[in-house]
């Protein structure tokens, strides 16, 4: 069985990832997933293998699995609101399906 | 003219060091587009060595050193560390299309305190064999932090003034359904986190856990055998790094404009040398040492190049961060390492005759 959830997809920068993941527990996700992201976005070239002076100049693709579209929407217009005035950023939803996740779908599986 | 030509002589045989030899290095093959690259790493772990060494030497000896006399000499680099973002706030913030903010961050960023620099200078003054205070290094905070603060805090001031009249603006033209952009954002900035934000930094926690082992604990044996023989070449590398770092970020201040270039040509110089007439201040009432006043001149004129930038980055996010990284980096650090310090070593040894 699977069960359907909404991605939440937020790509920005690496500094902002605390204050992020403060929004995305209040907002109610179960978790979340962050990885090294590099690319072509509206400020800049940006890529993740470039030994640089600091962090300030790397990006984060932050993926959050959520129930409902509701709660998704919640975070990123928070993001947005909070963050995308000033820094480089991007946020996207998606439709997904959970295959096996035990915290995601509860103790009886998905 | 006597004092002129044995300054030359010194300043040009500073010029000489290894250290300098492979900042320049790194600039060139940089420049010439080669493919080598130190990891990124090894660029912080170098860092953190460096900074360690300097504070378990710093709290090595402070064991025995009477920090009463700290206290000037630490007034001072807060005094410094204020008054070079006011510089940057009346100077670089009122050329033409320079933007304020990106003027304050600038100024905040060259007020703040390079620990690789530092690191630079120390080398090189103990291959000169110039004394200096055990505790010098650990001015760093002093100046390091007010710099930082007062950099936010006038940028906030600012962009709050800004947004008031952007919302007068708006309420004469209130027109129905017209997305208001500016959401009042009155907050009033906080000075501890920024200070909290400061020490948790990675430069500065290396140097203060440095120092903090050095008085409490006895790590001389490891000091001797690991920390201080490997201090040379790491220094080496990093320079050869922080060169490679210069000529790559030149292009993005070339996207920012010639103003902060010639800040970041002529901001080290000057703030060394305000830095050092304090310096000799304390030299006169106080007996600070030459060598200490070339660290402080030091520490005035180099710009932060880790722990800053991500500070800034979070304080004043309306700010360019190519502006201010890319003077710092590309202009800043340079001038600071090889022009800067042979320059204050120089002035110190004639001046004081040590």
């Amino acid at each position: 069985m699977a069960k359907p959830a909404k991605k939440l997809v937020i790509v920005t920068e690496k500094l902002l990832l605390k204050k992020i993941a403060k929004i995305i527990d209040e907002a109610g996700a179960t978790g979340y997933t962050v990885v090294d992201a590099g690319g072509k976005g509206s400020r800049n070239v940006r890529s993740s293998g470039q030994p640089s002076i600091s962090d300030t100049y790397s990006n984060i693709k932050i993926e959050v699995l959520t129930e409902t579209r509701e709660i998704a929407l919640k975070i990123s217009d928070e993001v947005a609101a909070q963050f995308f005035d000033n820094y480089s950023g991007i946020a996207y939803l998606c439709d997904a399906e959970v295959l096996s996740a035990h915290k995601f779908c509860g103790p009886d599986g998905c | 003219m006597d004092f002129l030509s044995d300054f030359m002589t010194l300043f040009l045989a500073k010029l000489q060091s290894p250290t300098l030899g492979f900042l320049i290095g790194g600039m060139v093959v940089a420049a010439v587009n080669s493919r080598l690259q130190i990891p990124d790493a090894i660029y912080k772990f170098i860092v953190f060595m460096l900074l360690i060494k300097v504070g378990l030497s710093g709290g090595i000896a402070i064991r025995n050193a009477n920090l009463a006399e700290m206290l000037l000499p630490a007034v001072f680099a807060m005094v410094v560390g204020i008054l070079i973002v006011f510089i940057g706030r009346y100077t670089l913030a009122k050329m033409p299309n320079v933007k304020t903010v990106d003027a304050i961050a600038t100024a905040g960023l060259f007020g703040a305190v390079s620990g690789s620099t530092l690191a630079a200078a120390l080398t090189l003054m103990e291959t000169e064999g110039i004394q200096y205070e055990p505790w010098a290094a650990a001015l760093y905070p002093f100046m390091d932090i007010p710099a930082l603060v007062t950099a936010i805090v006038l940028a906030s001031v600012y962009t709050s003034k800004q947004y008031d009249t952007a919302d007068e603006a708006l309420s004469k033209q209130e027109s129905l359904g017209s997305p208001v952009k500016y959401r009042r954002k009155s907050k009033r900035v906080k000075i501890w986190p920024i200070v909290k934000e400061s020490l948790q930094g990675s430069a500065l926690s290396a140097l203060l856990l440095g120092l903090a082992l050095g008085i409490l604990t006895r790590p001389e044996s490891v000091y001797e055998s690991f920390f201080n023989p490997l201090f040379r070449g790491l220094l080496s590398i990093l320079m050869l790094v922080m060169g490679m770092e210069a000529t790559a970020r030149i292009g993005e201040l070339r996207k920012v404009g010639q103003w902060y270039a010639l800040y970041a040509a002529i901001a080290p110089l000057l703030h060394g040398l305000i830095a050092f007439g304090f310096g000799m201040i304390a030299h006169y009432t106080t007996g600070f040492s030459p060598g200490g006043c070339v660290i402080l001149a030091v520490i005035a004129s180099s710009s932060s190049d880790i722990s800053g930038p991500p500070t800034l980055r979070a304080g004043i996010p309306s700010a360019n961060p190519s502006a201010y990284i890319g003077s710092s980096t590309a202009v800043g650090t340079p001038v600071a390492l090889a022009i800067g310090i042979p320059l204050f070593i120089g002035l110190a040894q004639t001046l004081m005759g040590s």
